[in-house]
């Protein structure tokens, strides 16, 4: 009853206004309770308004319809064909034509910073994407740095030695250096290896005696670059081949591949 | 001259302003432009307050036509509401000191027209001042504080010096009396 004359408080409106959107008695008896209020409008003596207002409000129309047409996708978001109508509160305090077109501004205002989030999200996967790609190359440029300690704190030591493998005709823009010590612990370093197929990896070889010895496996990135630390057995010492084929990923006994790569002999 | 008959119905006025007919939206105006002004005029006290807020309800109706729902109410009562409600809300924005007793808007007798619509008008005026006359002085006052000044249950009981539940009691004892006492002839109004 006191809603329909809007004399609720403002919590009580407002706790009103979402009991009777799943309560459809009562939003039967509040409609029922507007009806009866609307009456005492007919309180007032009724007056005649300037005659120049009906032209006024017929002009109106087209400024109107225009700024429908402009907003007529936002209009398919509204809820449900309703007479219930946004009743004033206390709170309310705004100039009448902001209401008029405070909507309007408010919901381009909405689709403006909408879209400003649209665009910000986008920027901010972008960025996150550079990140990550930035973040990649720094630990691929830390671990190619660390290889190259590696390489380096094994050259340097008595006796180090290193072997340069270069690509067949099945990889001729391969490139390798194994980097060993004279107690055969051993770096590799390569460039130029094409992608491994799914389930394939890259086998290092030590070719002592004409036998082949069975290597790591080691995959390459997508750079092309691929390292492995390995340790040369004692045979394969001195005088050995180094080579390096595609093979299973799990390694095999037994070379099946095509040599890609290999060290002079 | 068209015959009574002949008119369009409210609801028929809305659902082709819906489809934008602006001939209807001008019938829709002349039929209910003098209550609605009169409305307007009794709740800020003055004539050019109410016709800007006039104008402006006019144009919400174009842009809510298609909103109105026949099955919750009548047009009328459709459009009562609005005006009070943008009435109410252009009085709180200019603030009771700022209320201006234009004497244009209460003497305006010689401007009420003469038209049929009003005729009938006068008729529901005649039984609404006697069903306001049929309530107690306190429920009648309380009823008319909410309705044309816009105030609360609590701004009424500080504005009467009354108890907060009192003024919820005269409220609904005054709105339960005051349709008992419009009873049957509620299904006269427009």
């Amino acid at each position: 009853m006191a809603h329909a004359l809007t004399a609720l408080e403002e919590s009580e409106a407002r706790a009103l206004k979402v009991h009777i959107q799943t309560c459809a008695d009562c939003r039967l008896q509040m409609d029922h309770w507007r009806e009866s209020a609307a009456l005492l409008a007919f309180e007032t003596r009724p007056l005649e308004p300037s005659a120049q207002l009906r032209a006024r409000i017929l002009q109106d129309l087209e400024t109107a319809s225009n700024l429908e047409k402009k907003t007529e996708s936002l209009k398919a978001n509204r809820t449900a064909a309703s007479n219930v109508i946004e009743l004033p509160r206390v709170s309310r305090r705004s100039w009448t034509s902001l209401q008029t077109w405070g909507p309007i501004a408010a919901a381009l205002v909405f689709v403006a910073l909408i879209l400003s989030l649209a665009v910000l999200w986008k920027q901010n996967n972008t960025a996150k994407q550079e990140l990550g790609r930035l973040s990649n190359q720094i630990h691929e440029t830390e671990q190619q740095l660390a290889r190259e300690r590696e390489a380096i704190a094994i050259l340097t030591t008595p006796g180090a030695r290193m072997a340069e493998l270069s690509g067949t005709s099945s990889a001729p823009s391969a490139h390798a250096m194994l980097a060993y010590d004279k107690n055969g612990r051993a770096i590799l370093m390569a460039k130029g290896l094409p992608l491994a197929p799914a389930g394939k990896a890259y086998q290092l070889w030590f070719i002592a005696g004409g036998q082949p010895i069975p290597g790591k496996v080691f995959s390459a990135a997508a750079s092309g670059e691929g390292a492995l630390y390995d340790q040369i057995p004692s045979v394969a010492l001195n005088n050995a081949v180094f080579a390096i084929t595609l093979e299973p990923e799990s390694g095999v006994r037994a070379p099946t591949g095509a040599i890609l790569l290999r060290s002079g002999s | 001259m068209q015959s009574e008959q002949a008119q369009p119905s409210d609801v028929q006025l809305l659902h082709a302003i819906a489809r934008r007919d602006e001939v209807a939206l001008g019938s829709l105006y002349d039929r209910y432009r003098l209550i609605l002004f009169g409305l307007l005029a009794r709740i800020l006290s003055n004539r050019e307050e109410a016709e800007d807020v006039l104008q402006e309800v006019f144009v919400q109706v174009w842009r809510r036509a298609a909103d109105f729902d026949e099955r919750r109410g009548r047009p009328f009562t459709w459009l009562i509401t609005l005006a009070r409600s943008r009435g109410i809300d252009r009085l709180r924005l200019l603030g009771a000191r700022q209320r201006l007793a234009v004497s244009a808007a209460q003497d305006a007798s010689e401007e009420i027209s003469d038209a049929v619509n009003d005729t009938f008008q006068s008729e529901q005026r005649e039984i609404v001042a006697r069903a306001l006359a049929g309530l107690p002085e306190e429920q009648r006052r309380t009823l008319l504080l909410a309705y044309f000044e816009g105030l609360t249950q609590s701004e009424i009981a500080k504005k009467l010096d009354t108890p907060l539940g009192t003024v919820k009691t005269r409220m609904r004892s005054g709105m339960i009396k005051l349709r008992e006492l419009l009873g049957e002839k509620m299904k006269s109004f427009r």
